[in-house]
């Protein structure tokens, strides 16, 4: 029999399968917590911080990512508080910002409130999501791409920036790839970066929805748990 | 040297070893490590010893070398004992009259005393110097005595009396009963209780654990810990032992920064020292402990200095952080029970267990207690470590063993705690060194680094030198962190030259606190501290920056102006030749000029002109 | 470079993946930089993937890609450095040298690299030339020890044509 623990989330108890992410536990739930980084199959490695909530004890909160917080039994987590909202926001502006050629990023960005970006923009053609690599080293355990480099200098890229034969050719880096969708508007060029805001969940934003699911269709090939069942 | 199957045996040899030391005349000390060799230390050694030999007095002088006593401004040393005598400067020159006058005839060569900067005074003896006086040397005393490579030195001292107590009568957990009650905390910057982080390793139950020291020291302007490692590695050895036994590890790792090659030497001879007398491996001194330790060294990385980046590094992977819902007590090390504790936290445990909780908690306030190293430098007389018991005030530290401002500039801060920490003015001097007092300010204790600022730096640039640091340093792995950081940089280096706004001095408070909230490691959380610490305590040079388009202190290149004035130009030539970019132009012993569209500002020709004709504006 | 140079590191650390760091310590200071063909071997013979390896040599400041010049100096730019003026020394190199820190000149005869603190902040500012520390510099005894090095050299060349 399977192992259960209970926590609330937002004021609502979630029973959750002992061992999974709060993440896991309110997206099964219906609960949205926004996610970028996450995919069902693969390992959370807490990189985009747009899951974030906050974790009640000890009579403070912390904020930390819910993909890489093990749900407890008798955890208090609170999703969409003012704090995470703002903080949210200004994660996603930042990405959207620095990567607006995505349609996922562009999506994100207005599912958490991004009205304008006050950075200048920048064309990053990667948001090093990581889903490219862990595609490649957990699922076809090629080993062909990894995070090559530190801070600023850190890029997605084959050993010594070649193909390399043990490359499956599998062909999943691209397709799951967030940048290989462009925006609504096409693909945006140098100079002419802008924030799109056609996603069709900034028609479903009402401030009465707190933490319920959206159906947001963050981009193609992209979506979440929730969106596909 | 036969093995020690037991405590009698150890201090057997300690008698053994105190005995011989008795015998000895007359020993000259002189400091060899890091900062002494680059002060030409070796060469010194080679004169004196030369000389002893030529004037036929060496079989009665002994030649200590030892590891760093603190006093780096000073280097190279020499002491004599007994006397107590102290030369400072000392060069290989001095050596043939130092070993004729002093060593032969005990006479005082005056022009190699110390001299106070302060008060001009001259100083014989190491005690009563101002510098060492002030202070309160727990740890930093011993490396006065021991040679870093010589276990028998340490012996001597009284080394590994603790580990014996330890192993014949104190049980694992009163041992951790001791930590708690000392007050121990953590000195590598975090300050949790170090008794409690022990007691959480031991409950689990596990019988793969490991004990590691983090000597990965990184922040820029630190080297407390590369002092203590380098010049007495037997005092960190003894306490990760003692660790071991309270927590039930077998295997301990020592991860020095790569950038630390002589203490990374000193380390793994003192493991094989200790290994030789079978103070590691199995049955220690006879008792049921069995236990050894590994020196690994990194590879480059600050951000390895962080607890789970450096346990990933040690398992031979690239360095990025892990979350830390999951504390490493319970899955560190190969997602074993590991406990992580920094050098200096490592060396107050032997003494601690040989003089009490009780000795220990007597020092420093209620809540930091015994004593702290800090690495005290910038723009102060005496720069060099000191060991202050906590609670002195900075005021105390800076002025009193620090000796005031270096060249005349009036002190206008000081930043504590590395990249981590913040930057305190003139006006919050008189707090008490304590972790918490410090947190409530903005900075916080950090590993020790203590830099003093003068007018002549500038706060914003000084940000932005953080920033730097952390963009470089920065693992990559998490938005805040990798895109926050520079964002900042961005906006900083806009108000650096020119072109910053009063909004963005909003968005950079708002941003700096997402960075602080939503950073996956310590360092993305708290490297927003220079800039939120800089904005609440310099504010003005903020404003002055954005609303005046001018830099106080006259160092942010696009804000000032190079002149060379006509009246106190001699036309000689100096900077014309300094500048590396042939920004000056001139005919000998006239007046010469800057050609302001090729000058980079980069300041050499103002260091260089001996009339100071360069004016900047 | 024949791989039989670096099977001395790889002794007694074969099939153990947490040495990478060890060994590539080893490789770089025997070969001066991590050979594309050391990586393969070393790869293969800790069980280790290449991606890793190539990865791990990336991250961390001590491996370098690429050899490095005869002359390496190395600034150190701590923050008691700076704040005692490392950035005219980097100023100095860069306007002398015409290479950015991290690169080697076109001669192959200097090497420039910063360092982010060696711990010998009161002796600030710091240059290392080839592992001996230099300290208090300024921009002029730099210049003049670049020039010396130059000289040197000009020197050794005239003797041997």
């Amino acid at each position: 029999m399977m192992q259960t623990v209970t926590l609330k989330i937002d004021g609502t108890p979630v029973r959750a399968t002992k061992g999974s992410s709060v993440l896991d536990a309110a997206l099964e739930c219906g609960i949205c917590i926004p996610h970028l980084c996450h995919v069902p199959s693969l390992k959370d490695t807490g990189a985009c911080r747009i899951c974030i909530v906050e974790n009640v004890r000890n009579g403070g909160s912390s904020v930390t990512a819910s993909c890489t917080l093990t749900a407890q039994e008798g955890m208090v987590i609170r999703t969409n508080t003012e704090k995470i909202r703002k903080l949210r926001h200004n994660i996603a502006e930042m990405l959207v910002a620095q990567a607006p050629n995505s349609k996922a990023v562009q999506d994100v960005a207005v599912r958490c409130g991004v009205k304008e970006v006050r950075y200048p923009f920048r064309n990053d053609n990667c948001i090093q999501c990581g889903r490219c690599v862990r595609y490649c080293t957990e699922m076809w355990r090629a080993n062909a791409l990894g995070f090559v480099g530190r801070g600023k200098n850190r890029r997605v890229e084959f050993p010594f920036a070649t193909r390399p034969e043990f490359c499956k050719n599998c062909g999943s880096c691209t397709l799951y790839c967030p940048m290989s969708v462009t925006p609504c508007g096409g693909p945006m060029k140098r100079g002419e970066e802008s924030l799109c805001g056609k996603c069709e969940s900034q028609t479903v934003m009402t401030p009465g929805m707190i933490g319920a699911c959206v159906r947001c269709d963050l981009g193609k090939g992209f979506q979440c748990t929730r969106h596909v069942l | 040297m036969p093995k020690l199957n037991h405590c009698s045996d150890l201090e057997a040899l300690r008698q053994k070893l105190q005995e011989d030391r008795k015998c000895i005349q007359s020993t000259i000390i002189i400091p060899n490590g890091t900062c002494c060799q680059a002060s030409n230390s070796p060469a010194v050694i080679n004169a004196i010893r030369k000389e002893l030999a030529r004037q036929g007095i060496d079989k009665n002088v002994q030649v200590h070398l030892t590891g760093c006593h603190g006093f780096c401004e000073q280097e190279p040393m020499i002491l004599f004992e007994p006397g107590n005598l102290i030369y400072c400067h000392v060069t290989p020159e001095d050596a043939k009259e130092i070993v004729a006058r002093t060593v032969k005839n005990g006479e005082i060569i005056d022009r190699l005393l110390y001299t106070d900067p302060v008060s001009g005074k001259k100083f014989r003896t190491e005690t009563e110097i101002p510098f060492y006086q002030a202070q309160d040397r727990q740890l930093l005393a011993y490396n006065k005595w021991v040679d870093p490579c010589s276990i028998e030195d340490y012996i001597a001292v009284g080394g590994y009396k603790a580990l014996a107590k330890t192993l014949t009568g104190i049980a694992p957990k009163t041992v951790i009963e001791e930590i708690k009650s000392s007050g121990l905390r953590g000195r590598g910057g975090g300050g949790f209780p170090t008794g409690r982080k022990w007691a959480e390793a031991r409950s689990v139950p596990e019988d793969e654990k490991y004990v590691v020291c983090n000597a990965d020291e990184g922040d820029p302007g630190a080297y407390m810990d590369r002092c203590v490692l380098e010049s007495n590695p037997h005092l960190v050895i003894e306490g990760m032992m003692i660790g071991a036994w309270a927590v039930g590890a077998r295997q301990g790792y020592i991860y020095v920064r790569n950038e630390y090659p002589l203490a990374v030497q000193h380390a793994r001879l003192a493991v094989k020292r200790a290994r030789e007398l079978g103070l590691l491996g199995e049955n220690i001194l006879g008792s049921p402990f069995s236990f050894d330790v590994d020196v690994a060294r990194g590879g480059g990385a600050f951000v390895c200095g962080e607890s789970t980046a450096l346990m990933t590094s040690l398992e031979g992977k690239v360095g990025e952080p892990r979350p830390k819902d999951i504390h490493t007590v319970k899955e560190g090390l190969w997602n074993k029970p590991s406990v992580l504790n920094n050098v200096e936290t490592w060396a107050n445990v032997p003494s601690i267990i040989v003089n009490g909780s009780g000795w220990f908690a007597s020092k420093g306030t209620k809540g930091s207690k015994g004593t702290k190293i800090f690495a005290l430098t910038g723009q102060v007389k005496n720069t060099g470590l000191v060991e202050i018991a906590m609670g002195t005030t900075l005021h105390d530290i800076i002025f009193k063993i620090g000796g005031g401002p270096k060249n005349g500039k009036a002190i206008k801060a000081v930043q504590t705690g590395g990249p981590s920490g913040g930057c305190l003015p003139v006006s919050k001097f008189d707090i008490p060194v304590d972790f918490d007092t410090l947190y409530e300010t903005g900075s916080m204790m950090g590993s020790g680094g203590m830099v003093v600022m003068d007018e002549g730096t500038c706060m914003v640039d000084v940000a932005k030198y953080f920033l730097k640091f952390l963009q470089d340093e920065s693992c990559g792995k998490c938005v805040p962190c990798r895109v926050g950081v520079d964002r900042m940089l961005e906006i900083v280096t806009d108000i650096t030259e020119g072109r910053g706004s009063r909004e963005q001095i909003s968005l950079l408070q708002e941003l700096a606190e997402t960075v602080a909230e939503t950073s996956l490691c310590g360092l993305g959380k708290t490297a927003s501290n220079p800039v939120l610490s800089t904005m609440r305590y310099f504010a003005d040079e903020y404003a002055a920056h954005v609303d005046e388009k001018r830099c106080p202190a006259g160092v942010c290149k696009e804000l000032i102006h190079y002149d060379i004035l006509a009246e106190k130009c001699t036309g000689c030539g100096v900077c014309l030749r300094s500048c590396p970019y042939d920004a000056i132009k001139g005919v000998k012993k006239k007046v010469h000029a800057i050609e302001e569209q090729i000058c980079l500002k980069c300041g050499i020709c103002v260091t260089e002109c001996k009339y100071d004709a360069i004016a900047v504006g | 470079m024949s791989m039989t140079t670096i099977d001395p590191i790889l002794e007694g650390r074969r099939s153990q993946p947490s040495q990478l760091i060890e060994v590539l310590q080893d490789v770089q200071e025997i070969c001066g930089y991590i050979p594309q063909d050391a990586m393969k071997t070393v790869a293969k013979e800790l069980g280790v993937p290449l991606m890793e390896v190539y990865r791990v040599v990336n991250f961390y400041k001590a491996f370098t890609l690429k050899p490095r010049g005869k002359n390496v100096f190395t600034i150190c730019t701590g923050t008691a450095c700076h704040v005692r003026g490392s950035d005219l020394l980097i100023d100095q190199v860069k306007g002398q040298l015409k290479v950015e820190p991290g690169d080697t000149t076109k001669d192959g005869l200097f090497t420039v690299e910063s360092v982010n603190c060696l711990g010998a902040c009161a002796l600030a500012p710091i240059v290392v030339q080839n592992g001996s520390y230099l300290d208090h510099m300024t921009p002029a005894k730099l210049r003049k020890i670049i020039e010396k090095t130059r000289e040197t050299k000009k020197k050794k060349e005239a003797l041997n044509a």
